[in-house]
């Protein structure tokens, strides 16, 4: 199975503990499948006990470098709300941003050291930046039988938007390869979910061929 | 990906491998008869994925105590002409450098490959060091991948390579290439079934000082023979552009960054480039043919100018006359990325930045402000958080009030604990709302440092240092306070793992790398052993008698061990969900919560949290520990389960 791309870049952000890294490495296993170049780079270490985590994925003919040149990559995934913020650097006028909107609220927060930013605040900021789609991947990986599924919510959603350059049965096959046998069947049902939810998000706000 | 997966794979095909797991099956593919490692991020997974396959291909895998016994094990295996490796963090050769230098002076007889795993922009270190200064102080050539698979081929390589040369090698592999991921192409696993042979050579292993001239000798003569023959090594590659007189030379990780900063100038294959593979020695005969062929020159090379001042002085010498750039356009401090390397390819090549960072900046800043902090914490359950509390508890009482218990004449009046800690998980409690660890210096470095303390402050000095911590670089640090007279509370945290770098098994456990039973070194034994008179073992859970330990730990003259024992909260629910069994969450019972914060302001468990007015638990981070409930005043906290019942 050959694709032609030259370089397509995929910055993941979320809270250690959520699946990042796993979506990440569903996306260069189809990049693989596709018989792409992957580079990609992962955060592990300290910040996995519940701190901010972010994981590049690239692939195509001229990805070279582990990390996303600042200012070009094509999508971001933020698996939470406000994680995404941090990382808008690596983004351009023309990138596709999909956000889960079900928060997760640091100890920080409750101990007052600091704050959470309201959900409207938070969009404001992606919206004034890229395109933007907001979902509650958690709400529809739940909705699909378990909350660990959100990543692949998040997987098929930006399959949904059309932006995405590597096919469905393509991705499915690397869920496939990725996660346990007996969850495989509730990660495609939360993948359609995300692709689903995504298609109606855009055609209600006339984004369709935008989006394309 | 498990590397059990890739066992009876079919050659050419391909697969995502993260950088550690490409290089542990590079060891496989490349013959590795003994593996021998001490955990340190970025390097753990490399023996962790050894240890899945090691019964496959009968690879002796193991977790050392500490970075310099794991070399020696090595270095044991390659005298007896078998193929062997040690892995670990930059840092780690540090402890291991001695017999680092001195198995260099011996040479290699099996291949014998030193994986070091440099932490540029340190993200989970002590320190930012370029480990080629230390390969090159100990004349041992240095390979430096820029992707996992080519970290993969290097391996297989390098095996032969030490063999044929007789000297050890290093492969110098960073974060961004050992936590990053590329396709990685299968190839043929080549088990050699060579019979380990020991031979008698006081000449060569015992050091009178003849031995050791010797040895040197023989050392410089090998790397006279990898220098003269170093244009034969492949992972190195130039390509001259005519007429462009202008060049870079990409040494190891940087090659990525060029190669995309030139693809986004749109000047690829437009400008001559040496890409470095082997780092050191550097192939003359490459950059002699590129130094003909351009007037200016920029070196690109991440932390420390090495390839520079090699470049430089071999040019000085052979009187070429060319403008140098390096680090006056490439940053010393910190990881490369895409971002500088392309602000200095468009200084250098005089052309305009397709990508206007000024504006990227301008536009992402505010938002990148708005996030809460996320610092990491010790996880939901994590036996840690309720040793800090009744350390801190019973730390500041006696500092508080010596005379209460009758330390006026040692503490004075009133005075302030000081808690010289060490690293691991338990490390973060540097961090609100215990701020109980004043120091981490380097492993075992706090209990040294208090050795040093002791002698010259009047305050109680409780020093906490994790159990693989205190295997690792703990004990003659407490042989010397206990011969010293230092008064000091030693807290060793016992988890039973090294869990901060993946919970990995440590000499205290019953089990070894590959999970198989193993004979477990009790830590009680080691400090009685080591001459401490007073050693208490008690779970942290027991905080009544936790309390009371450390008030008596704390009246003692001379060092005393408190050694709180339970389990790493991650390895005993993992060991509960493989057995079907689901925690059982805590709730609070909110006609009885006063909403005295106890909760979240001196214990900080991540699943309690507060909603507007309400403490509430998060059931899906909750594991049922019940810590929570021995420290509210209030029994607020009461098992769901329970009150259903
Ligand atoms: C010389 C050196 N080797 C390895 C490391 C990596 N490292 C950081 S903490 C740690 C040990 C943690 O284990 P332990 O002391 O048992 O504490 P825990 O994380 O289990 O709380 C290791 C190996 C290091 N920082 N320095």
């Amino acid at each position: 199975m050959q694709t032609s791309v030259e370089r397509f870049d995929v910055l993941i952000a979320g809270v250690g503990g959520q699946g990042t890294i796993l979506a990440s490495r569903i996306i260069g296993r189809a990049a693989v499948i596709a018989g792409l170049k992957v580079r990609g780079s992962e955060l592990l270490g300290m910040s996995q006990r519940g701190g901010a985590v972010y994981s590049h994925i690239r692939f195509g003919t001229k990805v070279e470098a582990p990390i996303i040149p600042e200012g070009t990559a094509h999508i971001l995934l933020s698996f939470e709300p406000s994680e995404g913020l941090r990382y808008l650097h690596y983004l351009s006028k023309n990138s596709l941003i999909l956000v889960n909107t079900k928060p997760i609220i640091p100890q920080t927060v409750s101990s007052g050291l600091s704050k959470y930013p309201e959900l409207e605040h938070i969009t404001q900021h992606y919206r004034s930046y890229a395109t933007t789609i907001m979902l509650d991947a958690t709400a529809l990986a739940i909705q699909a039988g378990n909350p660990i599924a959100t990543n692949s919510v998040m997987i098929g959603a930006m399959v949904g938007s059309g932006r995405f350059p590597l096919s469905t049965e393509v991705m499915l096959q690397a869920v496939e390869e990725s996660v346990r046998k007996s969850l495989f069947e509730v990660n495609k049902k939360a993948f359609y979910l995300g692709f689903e939810k995504v298609k109606q998000i855009l055609e209600s706000e006339g984004k369709a061929d935008v989006a394309l | 990906m498990s590397l059990r997966s890739l066992v009876g794979r079919k050659n050419g095909g391909k697969v995502l491998l993260m950088g550690n797991e490409a290089i542990a099956w590079g060891a496989v593919e490349g013959g590795v008869s003994v593996a021998a490692g001490y955990p340190g991020t970025p390097s753990s997974e490399i023996i962790d994925s050894l240890a899945e396959v090691a019964k496959e291909y009968n690879i002796y895998v193991e977790w050392s105590t500490n970075e310099k016994v794991a070399l020696e094990v090595a270095l044991a295996a390659s005298y007896c002409k078998l193929r062997s490796m040690t892995s670990m963090k930059h840092v780690g050769l540090n402890v291991a450098h001695d017999s680092f230098m001195t198995a260099a002076h011996i040479g290699a007889r099996g291949g014998f490959i030193v994986v070091s795993c440099d932490d540029p922009g340190a993200w989970s270190s002590q320190n930012e060091q370029d480990n080629r200064y230390i390969a090159m102080q100990a004349y041992v050539p240095v390979f430096e991948p820029y992707t996992p698979d080519e970290a993969k081929k290097m391996m297989i390589y390098a095996f032969q390579y030490s063999e044929d040369y007789g000297q050890p090698v290093m492969l110098r592999s960073t974060t961004r290439v050992s936590h990053a991921t590329s396709e990685v192409e299968l190839g043929a696993v080549h088990r050699l079934e060579r019979k380990p042979v020991w031979e008698k050579r006081p000449d060569l292993l015992v050091y009178d000082s003849a031995g050791a001239r010797r040895n040197r000798v023989e050392m410089v003569k090998r790397f006279e023979r990898i220098v003269n023959e170093v244009d034969k090594v492949p992972f190195n590659k130039l390509m001259v552009v005519d007429g462009s007189k202008k060049g870079i030379v990409a040494s190891g990780l940087a090659y990525g960054y060029v190669k995309e900063a030139l693809n986004l100038l749109n000047l690829d294959g437009k400008v001559s480039l040496l890409k470095l593979g082997m780092t050191y020695p550097i192939s003359k005969g490459l950059v002699k043919n590129l130094l003909e062929n351009v007037e200016e020159l920029l070196i690109v090379e991440e932390l420390e100018p090495i390839a520079e001042n090699i470049i430089k002085a071999y040019a000085a010498d052979q009187g070429f006359r060319i403008r140098f750039h390096g680090k006056d356009l490439i940053p010393l401090i910190g990881e490369l990325t895409t971002k500088p390397v392309l602000q200095a390819l468009t200084k250098f090549l005089g052309v305009e930045s397709p990508i206007d960072y000024d504006e990227v900046s301008r536009l992402s800043e505010a938002a990148a402000r708005l996030p809460p902090t996320r610092p990491p914490v010790l996880c939901p359950g994590c036996p840690h958080r309720a040793s800090y509390f009744s350390l801190k508890k019973v730390a500041t009482r006696v500092a508080n009030n010596p005379k209460r218990f009758g330390l006026e004449q040692v503490f004075g009046e009133s005075t302030s604990p000081i808690y010289p800690g060490d690293i691991g998980c338990y490390g973060l409690a540097y961090l609100p709302p215990f701020k109980a660890i004043d120091l981490a210096i380097s492993m075992g470095g706090g209990l040294g440092f208090a050795n040093g303390l002791a002698h010259i402050v009047k305050a109680p000095i409780v020093v906490s240092i994790g159990d693989s911590t205190f295997f690792h670089a703990g004990i003659p640090a407490l042989i010397n306070a206990v011969h010293h007279k230092a008064r000091l509370v030693v807290v060793i945290l016992d988890n039973d793992v090294t869990a901060m770098t993946g919970e990995q098994p440590t000499p205290g456990s019953a089990v070894d790398a590959l999970g198989q039973p193993a004979p477990r070194v009790m830590l009680e034994d080691l400090a009685k052993g080591c001459g401490v008179s007073y050693v208490q073992v008690v779970d942290p859970s027991d905080f009544k008698r936790s309390q009371e330990v450390l008030e008596e730990a704390l009246k003692v003259d001379g060092p005393a061990v408190v050694i709180f024992r339970r389990p790493c909260e991650l390895v005993r629910t993992r060991e509960m969900r493989r057995q079907g069994v689901l925690p059982e969450p805590y709730t609070v019972d909110q006609a009885k919560c006063t909403k005295c914060m106890i909760c979240i302001t001196s214990f900080g468990c991540p699943a309690i949290y507060k909603q507007g007015n309400l403490i509430q638990i998060d059931p899906t981070l909750c594991t049922g520990c019940g810590d929570c409930a021995q420290i509210c005043p209030h029994n607020a906290f009461v098992q769901a389960l329970v009150k259903t019942a």
